[in-house]
């Protein structure tokens, strides 16, 4: 039998220990909510998932409704279980629960972006 | 259709008695709206699952175009 959507999703959130759904990709989000979710990522550096939803967002809001009670993306999943949208993850990045949750140091680096190179002293002669 | 920050604020408390709620308009339109909610019944939850309770509370607006989008910020009271 031809494997369902559910059993294709359900199958993707047991083989990537961090997988994120999303609107677009990692490199051109198409979501405010899910880039800021990216950056996250990005800035911990992990290694990540991404499903865009975009092609089939109905089908997807359904059944992650059946699996996880959400129906909102983006969606964060930790080893298998819905960690959140946008809220929760950056609520749980700077709280450092996240980190835990992946398993990794807290980085120092806020989620700002770097701090601009300085710029050579400018002199008069 | 647009709903009230009061109206989201007293659906939240009917549906978690003793909660601390505050309701912000984020756009000026009423319909995306922030929740910021302080209730005993999270203890022990995870995010995930409290922010489904305060979700549940207020579904019956998402579902009829009132709200379009809720932010929502919890914790358990000190």
């Amino acid at each position: 039998m031809e494997p369902t959507l559910k059993d294709k999703v359900e199958e993707l959130i047991r083989e990537n220990p961090v997988l994120l759904f999303m609107k677009g990709t990692p490199e051109q989000p198409q979501c405010g909510f899910s880039m800021r979710v990216v950056q996250v990522l990005e800035n911990y550096g992990v290694e990540y998932g991404a499903v865009d939803v975009l092609p089939a967002l109905q089908p997807l809001r359904e059944v992650t409704a059946e699996i996880s009670d959400w129906q909102t993306f983006p969606q964060l999943y930790v080893n298998g279980e819905l960690v959140g949208g946008a809220d929760i993850v950056e609520e749980m990045y700077e709280s450092g629960e996240l980190a835990e949750a992946l398993g990794i140091e807290q980085p120092e680096s806020t989620l700002q972006a770097a701090p601009p190179a300085q710029s050579p002293p400018l002199q008069i002669e | 259709m647009a709903i009230s920050n009061d109206e989201v604020r007293l659906m939240i408390e009917a549906s978690l008695p003793g909660a601390t709620v505050e309701v912000v308009d984020e756009t000026g339109t009423q319909d995306h709206l922030r929740a910021t909610v302080a209730a005993p019944q999270f203890e022990g939850l995870s995010r995930i699952e409290q922010h489904k309770l305060v979700k549940q509370a207020v579904q019956t607006r998402f579902d009829d175009g009132s709200i379009h989008a809720l932010s929502i910020k919890t914790s358990v009271p000190e």
